[in-house]
């Protein structure tokens, strides 16, 4: 065994730095996926993204380009479109190199200085451009993928979900405060007060005040006036009821501007502010559920004391309040991950499982920092946050999304669900926005976070069914079948000659990003290449067998564009065979690669297969149901064929003892001895749809029984 | 309001029995077929356990129209071949009412024929039931439009002159019908059920019942009433599912599918067998009274604003000195 | 005259006039009415008083330069209120002599009238037209009108290419200058009228203007100035049947139902562009009769409804009325009365209805019959309506006429208060046992239940019922159900005042009228007062139930006489005399009821009954009266 293999297998078990060769570690070094992409800026990709108001829910955030595009689509009628096309494009481009410089702002904003910039000279230019933004139809803020994405693009879908709830509860209040009213006002109008002179007089117009005697009729009205005004304890009622409906701080109601400043605000940044906030609001939200759901009653006149006020005197408690409350308007908590420390998460975690109405986002901008109790040689980075979304998942009644801010547009239908969802929600994302990410843009950080299953994309949505396969989603991820996505990549080899090559793109690979990690690796120079090194990404599926003596390597690529191999030290192999088991975990979740079901699987196919009969119903026509089948009584005694009959009431006007009518006005014999076996015959001779059958006679002794049954007969 | 608060307020919701829903004592004759319908409305309002105070019965006049008396609903017993206008008044002021109207062959066919076509096209929300006993009853036996030709009446000593209206057809003609069943009184157990599929439809529900009138027509429903093949019974899955009891009896059945307007038109042609059941459903035609928003909340301050704003069109301000 | 001359700049003589009478008539699209509004317009703002009546052509498209297709509007002007349409016309600016002529033969101008005629026609290349135009030119010179040719086409054609759509701007331009109008205020009212067009087309319309002033100016020998009193409130000026329109709003009443029929419709019309803003609907129906139910139906659930029509429609809803009577369901129904019997004369005025409003429908159908006697009066007796017909549970009818409901007069804009609105619906449970017709035996009146009352359900019948609404089968109970639904008339008849003596308290002739008279009367009594004869009138807005006071005013005249627009034979026909004579509606109502012998005086030309025809009549009638006097002595 030569002496740079042994240093080299010294570093991998021990860590022990290599002397010359592999100098320097991972520093400078970057996945040789990630090689290609560095200037995002000529890219044109999801981002920035337009959080648009005033459209269309699932509209709400749309990407640059797509705008773009539509406003080229929309010109595209026009003469000379090919130019505008290609000037809209620049135009673009001017906006993402705005934004890349860190100008912000809405997109007409953005738009107009991208557009005077390029303006100027050039009148074609000028004319593409006007006729742009004449086309341009959506307006938002402009987010880009960095570390204010996650708060913003959250609370922008948070708004749009609130308002939709903040309008529909607005309606129904202004609905019942109305309805509320037009009881106090009817009465009112029949009131002594409604009849007085006054009261009469302000009734009829000016134009008309002196044609009538007002005190006359105030007189004359008095003679049939009714009585009865609201019973005290109903005007009561409606009045506090009133009361409530118009001091709610909770929506603002159509045509009262003053009720839209006084609105709660219902964002905030920790999880001890909210739960203060929702604390001492809750009493005064169940007071405003409890008197619009009483309003709804008393605006239809079904409120009746007697049974509703024992309902809704605990009303607090029970499903009435849960149902009613989820009409209002939800906290949202945007944190970050450094603040979750202890009490913090115990908190956040309590109010999750308590089903509280928040919608929680815990932001991490640093997957990698070293566990706070790493022990030395245990190599264990944080990762609070992806533990906190497996946690929350486990309450079962929780929204569940996590994804890196580079998926989150992909995920805007997802997360406008999570905000719809009628119960806690928390979205876990890593913004890539680490301070030192080895110069990265967040967009690529958090992408390779997610390629390589350090911080999967998942969702998990208890209202989408009953069972694992409905509720969670595991799909976004690359090759999720696999246990590490592999790309196809080329590159030249020492003799200038292309090599193509799949490598997975590992837990390391990811890593490897970091600057700060760059002691798990060693580089080894072309020339030390040897047999023993084999794709980390192999060597953690070879497991155990052999592991000893083979050298896991990542590629990497330096500064100047050169590919490197460099070899993985024993911890860092660790977790990333760690990540690879929390991922396989996931993938069980996610119905891959299910163990239960694949035992099961292997049981069917050992097991003889019966061969499958085709069912087939039998379809009797009913025409060839024989009548003889229906099961009628002994024909000794009288009956009715009640479900025939059509209340005509001839049988009931011969003898209402005999025959009576059922709880649905249909006849029966009620007693057959309750009169002659004649008004049995007469009765079924009478009925109109020949339904009733006299039986024999009960009394024998009855005169003229067999002319009786004779005619008796035709009934049997 | 959403579902379990609803359920526990139906917990505590006054319940009705079918009594609560008897008015006067009917004064038709003993055998009427109208006693049936009777019968079978107040079963649905028991079922649907409607309130009362919110429901309302419009008719017009003649022995059907009658009909709002017998009930402890609120009833407006209007003027003759008018329930559809007057109904149509209720429902726009009143969309929360419950609306139901019974007529008769001269009170909606003849005299009120203008309406029955219109009332189609409003499709508002309400069940028509056209008692259609082929006769003038109340006036003692006079043609009418849906009298068989050669019925022989007061007006027609030597049998009426003119082929019968077909109801059905006229209905199923017109723009924007909704949903036209036909059924006998002698069934009461679908003449329950199609009244109860037109009260849960949403729009302009005709429904034309053939009943007897054994005062004035005593023998023309002999045949058919005893015959229970002169009757072909009208099924779908989207229909009316007959019981086995119902199936045996009645043996001529036909499924067919209440979507299909062509059919229906088809079927409704046919007289003998008599078709029952449901022709025509579309539930997706709009309703007049939605369409022009009837019930919209309007305030003091919405009729102050409209009006100053249309003063101030007209007016013409002191011209300043 | 020949158009080109110019006369010298010389100031011209301004006559002074206390009021004036203009009308401009056109083919119809010509743009007369705009022109003859916007005058209207600008002489209420500088606070004259004036009453504008629409010109309407039967047809909607009469053929061009036809005698009966007269299309415009007719203007008095006058320093003080203006209460009528006034006498015979003293300028016409006319747009082809052919309408002109109509106007002619209808008797609407003054003997000396003065002509605005368009010239173009002179010299027209079709030689008939020429011809006509000569022929029709002279004769009217002849009989010595005031004719000035007018070369309006040429002048316009000089600003727009289409002179048929600037004529109209060109006139109100010479109207401004021959009586002195504030041109300022005359281009505002253009911006104002053409607010929802381009500037471009604002601008063109003042440049005719202009010209049409300066054209005036420096070819008319005559000036005229009509002393304005600025008047110190917002004034409204809409026509009638806008206002009842407004009114309806105002009214709170949320459900017109109605059928197309002239001249109703155009308050419809207006009505269905503004209602739905405050949840109100307009219910086209199938027919009058459907109308007329919906509206009943609607009534009978919910707030009062009103149904608006005209004569024939009127008549066709008499059973439904008579169902509202009986039900005693509320019911606002407005008759805007056209000329009849049959279709009669749609565009036509008349107050033939009176009658029929009272007594129509079969049997004892006892109803509240009011009639509008101004444009405001529209506005606000739709108002008073919907109340009487909610707190007495009755049918009130509205009677106007198509005089007021084409004319416009300015009056005070209304102050709106939210308690002339409808009460919500009462929903509250009334008590077990209550009855529906729980009738007061001194008044008649019950309160009333509206379906979704829990305890109130009962069946409504247009069947004798007794207080349960259970039809009655006892003769007794129809005799009292009757009587109250009349009590209730006189119930509410004990609730007004006796209406105002115009004039002197006693005196030789009392006038009484109803409806769109009141302006011509009292301007006619002011007149022959100011001639020394004792005359008086009395004006009646309530007809069913009279109001109180009427005999005691009555008796104190020696003479008492109405004057109408309906139907009364005339004494001086040789078949007619006291056993046969009919009497005008009211001179017969006011003869039953007060066994007074009023005389009645009436016309039925279509056409508003002008003051000079009432002084005139008067004159005639007192010194006829006189005469016979004499004769008695000598």
């Amino acid at each position: 065994m030569n002496a740079e293999l042994q240093t080299q297998i010294a570093f991998r078990l021990a860590g022990r730095k290599p002397a010359a060769g592999a100098e320097g570690g991972g520093a400078g070094l970057r996945p040789a996926l990630l090689a290609r992409c560095r200037d995002l800026t000529a890219l044109r990709y999801d981002f920035p993204l337009v959080l648009a108001r005033g459209v269309a829910d699932k509209d709400s955030a749309q990407c640059l380009s797509a705008i773009v595009d539509e406003v080229v689509h929309r010109v595209a009628g026009e003469d000379n479109a090919e130019r505008v096309t290609r000037h809209l494009l620049r135009l673009e481009r001017e906006i993402r190199a705005l934004i890349a410089g860190g100008a912000r702002g809405t997109l007409a904003a953005l738009w107009d200085d991208a557009a005077a910039r390029l303006a100027g000279g050039d009148a074609s230019l000028d004319d593409s451009l006007k006729r742009g933004r004449k086309a341009l139809k959506v307006d938002g803020v402009l987010a880009d993928c960095d570390e204010s994405l996650p708060a913003l693009m959250l609370k922008h879908a948070w708004g749009v979900v609130r308002e939709n709830k903040t309008r529909r509860l607005g309606e129904d209040l202004r609905r019942l405060t109305i309805g509320l009213s037009n009881v106090l006002r009817a009465d009112a109008a029949r009131s002594e007060a409604g009849r007085s002179a006054e009261g009469l007089k302000a009734s009829i117009g000016a134009g008309h005040a002196e044609v009538f005697d007002f005190a006359a009729m105030s007189r004359l009205l008095a003679k049939s006036a009714s009585r009865d005004g609201l019973p005290a304890g109903r005007r009561r009622r409606l009045e506090s009821l009133l009361e409530v409906l118009e001091a709610q701080r909770f929506a603002p109601v159509p045509d009262e501007p003053q009720t839209q400043d006084r609105c709660y605000a219902f964002t905030f940044g920790s999880c001890a502010e909210a739960v203060a906030a929702y604390r001492e609001r809750l009493p005064k939200a169940l007071e405003l559920a409890r008197s619009m759901a009483i309003a709804e009653l008393e605006v239809k006149g079904e409120y009746r004391e007697a049974a509703h006020d024992a309902l809704f005197a605990d009303f607090g408690e029970g499903d009435l309040a849960q149902e009613a409350l989820a009409g209002f308007p939800d906290y949202l908590i945007c944190m970050s991950a450094d603040a979750l420390h202890g009490a913090e998460t115990d908190r956040l975690m309590e109010l999750l499982s308590a089903g509280l109405p928040v919608k929680v986002l815990v932001q991490t901008d640093d997957l990698l920092e070293e566990s706070t109790i790493a022990r030395d040689g245990h190599f264990a980075l944080g990762m609070r946050a992806k533990q906190l979304a497996s946690m929350a998942m486990g309450l079962n009644d929780v929204y569940v999304l996590q994804s890196a801010s580079s998926n989150l547009f992909q995920f805007r239908d997802r997360i406008l669900a999570g905000m719809a969802y009628a119960g806690p929600a928390l979205f876990s994302v890593y913004s890539g926005a680490a301070g030192d990410a080895g110069g990265l843009p967040p967009y690529l950080l958090a992408a390779a976070a997610m390629e390589s299953r350090a911080f999967p994309a998942y969702s998990y949505d208890p209202s989408a069914g009953p069972n694992w396969a409905s509720r969670f989603d595991l799909e976004a991820n690359t090759q999720v079948e696999a246990d590490w996505p592999s790309q196809e990549f080329a590159y030249e080899d020492e003799n200038h000659q292309r090599v193509q090559s799949a490598p997975a793109f590992t837990f390391a690979d990811f890593v490897a990003c970091d600057p700060r990690h760059a002691r798990h690796f060693a580089r080894v120079a072309r020339a030390d290449w040897n047999d023993g090194m084999v794709p980390l990404e192999e060597h953690l599926r070879r497991g155990a067998a052999g592991a000893g003596e083979a050298l896991p390597y990542v590629m990497l690529v330096d500064a100047e564009g050169r590919l490197q191999r460099a070899i993985v030290d024993e911890p860092l192999v660790r977790a990333t065979l760690r990540c690879r088991e929390s991922w396989h975990s996931l993938q069980e979740l996610g119905g891959i690669h299910n163990s239960h079901a694949e035992r099961l699987l292997a049981k069917q196919a050992a097991a003889p297969q019966p061969a499958a009969e085709p069912v087939v119903e039998a379809a009797v026509p009913k025409e060839e149901i024989p009548a003889e089948a229906e099961a009628k009584p002994s024909t000794d005694d009288p009956y009715i064929e009640t479900p025939r009959c059509t209340t005509c009431n001839e049988c009931t006007q011969i003898n209402d003892k005999m025959f009576a009518y059922n709880e649905n006005k249909q006849a029966y014999v009620a007693n057959p001895d309750a009169g002659t076996y004649a008004q049995l015959v007469e009765a079924a001779e009478s009925c109109q749809v020949s339904i009733i059958h006299p039986g024999k006679p009960r009394n024998p002794d009855e005169p003229g029984l067999a002319e009786l049954q004779e005619r008796a007969a035709a009934f049997a | 309001m959403n579902t379990a608060t609803e359920c526990l307020l139906r917990l505590v919701e006054e319940h009705h029995e079918l009594e609560d829903y008897q008015g006067g004592v009917p004064r038709w004759c003993t055998g009427c077929g109208d006693n049936a319908i009777l019968a079978a409305v107040q079963r649905l309002c028991r079922d649907e356990n409607l309130r009362p105070e919110k429901t309302v019965f419009v008719s017009g006049i003649g022995c059907s129209s009658r009909f709002p008396h017998y009930m402890r609903t609120y009833g407006f017993h209007g003027i003759h071949g008018r329930a559809l206008p007057l109904a149509e008044g209720v429902k726009m002021s009143r969309p929360d009412l419950q609306v139901f109207v019974n007529t008769g062959d001269g009170d909606c066919c003849s005299i009120g024929a203008a309406h029955w076509i219109h009332a189609l096209r409003y499709n508002m929300n309400m069940t028509l039931m056209l008692h259609d006993n082929q006769v003038y009853g109340l006036t003692k036996m006079q043609a009418s439009p849906t009298s068989p030709k050669g019925t022989k009446t007061n007006t027609s000593p030597r049998g009426s002159y003119l082929e019968a209206l077909n109801p059905l057809t006229v209905t199923l003609g017109v723009q924007n019908v909704s949903f036209v069943a036909q059924v006998v009184d002698w069934i009461p157990e679908i003449l329950y059920d199609v009244i109860s599929a037109a009260y849960h439809h949403k729009g302009f529900s005709f429904i034309r019942i053939i009943q007897r009138c054994p005062e004035w027509l005593p023998k023309m429903f002999e045949p058919v009433l005893h015959d229970t093949n002169r009757v072909l019974l009208l099924h779908h899955e989207d229909g009316l599912h007959l019981s086995d009891g119902l199936a045996r009896t009645y043996r001529k059945q036909l499924e067919h599918d209440p979507s299909d307007i062509h059919r229906a038109r088809e079927i409704a042609s046919g007289t003998d067998p008599i078709p029952v059941g449901i022709l025509y459903r579309n539930p997706e035609v709009p309703c007049y009274e939605e369409t022009r928003h009837a019930g919209q909340l309007t305030t003091a301050g919405r009729v102050r604003g409209a009006l100053e704003a249309e003063l101030d069109k007209y007016t013409v301000w002191p011209q300043q000195a | 005259m020949n158009d080109t001359t110019m006369l010298p700049q010389a100031e011209k003589p301004v006559v002074t006039l206390k009021e004036h009478i203009v009308e401009i008539i056109s083919d119809s699209g010509e743009g007369a009415q705009r022109c003859g509004q916007s005058l209207g317009s600008i002489a209420a703002r500088m606070g004259n008083g004036i009453w504008t009546v629409e010109i309407i052509p039967a047809e909607i498209r009469p053929p061009a330069r036809s005698v009966a297709g007269a299309s415009g509007n007719r203007i008095r002007i006058g320093s003080g209120r203006i209460t009528n349409g006034g006498d015979e016309t003293d300028l016409v600016i006319a747009f082809n002599e052919q309408v002109l002529l109509g106007r002619v033969r209808a008797r609407e101008l003054k003997p000396d009238c003065t002509i605005l005629l368009e010239s173009m026609w002179r010299s027209h290349k079709d030689p008939a037209i020429a011809a006509s135009y000569k022929e029709t030119y002279d004769s009217l010179v002849a009989a010595g009108y005031k004719v000035h040719e007018v070369p309006m086409e040429k002048e316009c054609l000089a600003l727009v290419n289409d002179a048929r759509r600037g004529k109209n701007m060109f006139a109100l331009g010479m109207l401004c200058s021959i009586y002195s109008l504030d041109l300022a205020l005359a281009r505002e009212q253009i911006a104002l009228t053409f607010r929802k067009k381009e500037a471009s087309v604002v601008d063109a319309n003042v440049r005719l203007l202009d010209a049409g002033h300066a054209w005036a100016e420096a070819n008319l020998d005559f000036k005229y100035r009509i002393p304005a009193t600025r008047s110190t409130e917002p004034q409204v000026v809409v026509n009638g049947n806008t206002a009842l329109a407004l009114g309806v709003l105002a009214s709170g009443m949320e459900i017109c139902a109605m059928y197309p029929i002239t001249p109703a419709t155009s308050a419809s019309h207006y009505l269905s562009d503004v209602f739905e803003k405050v949840g109100g609907i307009v219910h086209q129906a199938e027919d009058e009769i459907a109308a007329c139910a919906f509206a009943i139906g609607a009534s009978y659930a919910g707030k009062c409804a009103v149904t608006i029509t005209s004569g024939p429609g009127y008549s066709l809803k008499q059973e439904g009325i008579g169902l509202a009577v009986m039900g005693e369901i509320p019911l606002v129904v407005v008759n805007v009365q056209r000329g009849g019997p049959s279709t009669g004369q749609p565009t036509k005025a008349e107050q033939g209805d009176l009658l029929t409003a009272m007594f129509g429908s079969h049997g004892d159908a006892p109803k509240v019959v009011m009639a509008a006697s101004t444009i405001e009066d529209c506005f606000y007796s739709v108002i008073t309506a919907r109340k009487i017909a909610e707190t007495f549970n009755m049918v009130v009818v509205v009677l106007t006429d198509a005089g007021l409901a084409t004319s416009q007069q300015p009056f005070p804009r209304p102050q709106f208060s939210e308690t002339w609105l409808a009460p919500p619906i009462d929903q509250t449970p009334v008590p077990e046992g209550t009855k529906p017709y729980d009738w007061d035996p001194a008044t008649g009146l019950a309160r009333r239940i509206v379906p979704g009352q829990p305890n109130g359900m009962h069946t409504i019948t247009g069947l004798a019922h007794d207080r349960q609404s259970h039809v009655a089968y006892d003769p007794d109970i129809n005799h009292e159900a009757l009587r109250m639904r009349s009590l209730k008339l006189a119930t509410l008849q004990k609730t007004l005042k006796a209406p105002p003596v115009v004039g002197g308290d006693s005196g030789d002739l009392l006038i009484v009228g109803w409806g769109s008279t009141q302006g011509a009367i009292e301007e006619a009594v002011a007149t022959l007062r100011a001639e020394g004869l004792k005359v008086s009138s009395m004006h009646l807005r309530f007809l069913q139930p009279l109001p109180p006071g009427i005999k005691e005013a009555m008796k104190r005249f020696k003479k008492v006489m109405t004057f109408e627009s309906n139907w009364g034979d005339d004494p001086q026909d040789e078949i007619i005399d006291e056993n046969n004579r009919r009497y005008s509606a009211l001179a017969m109502l006011l003869r039953s009821r007060f066994l007074v012998d009023v005389d009645c005086w009436s016309e039925v030309r279509g056409q508003p009954i002008k003051p000079g025809t009432i002084c005139r009549v008067i004159r005639e009638r007192l010194n006829r009266k006189t005469k016979t006097l004499k004769a008695a002595q000598s």
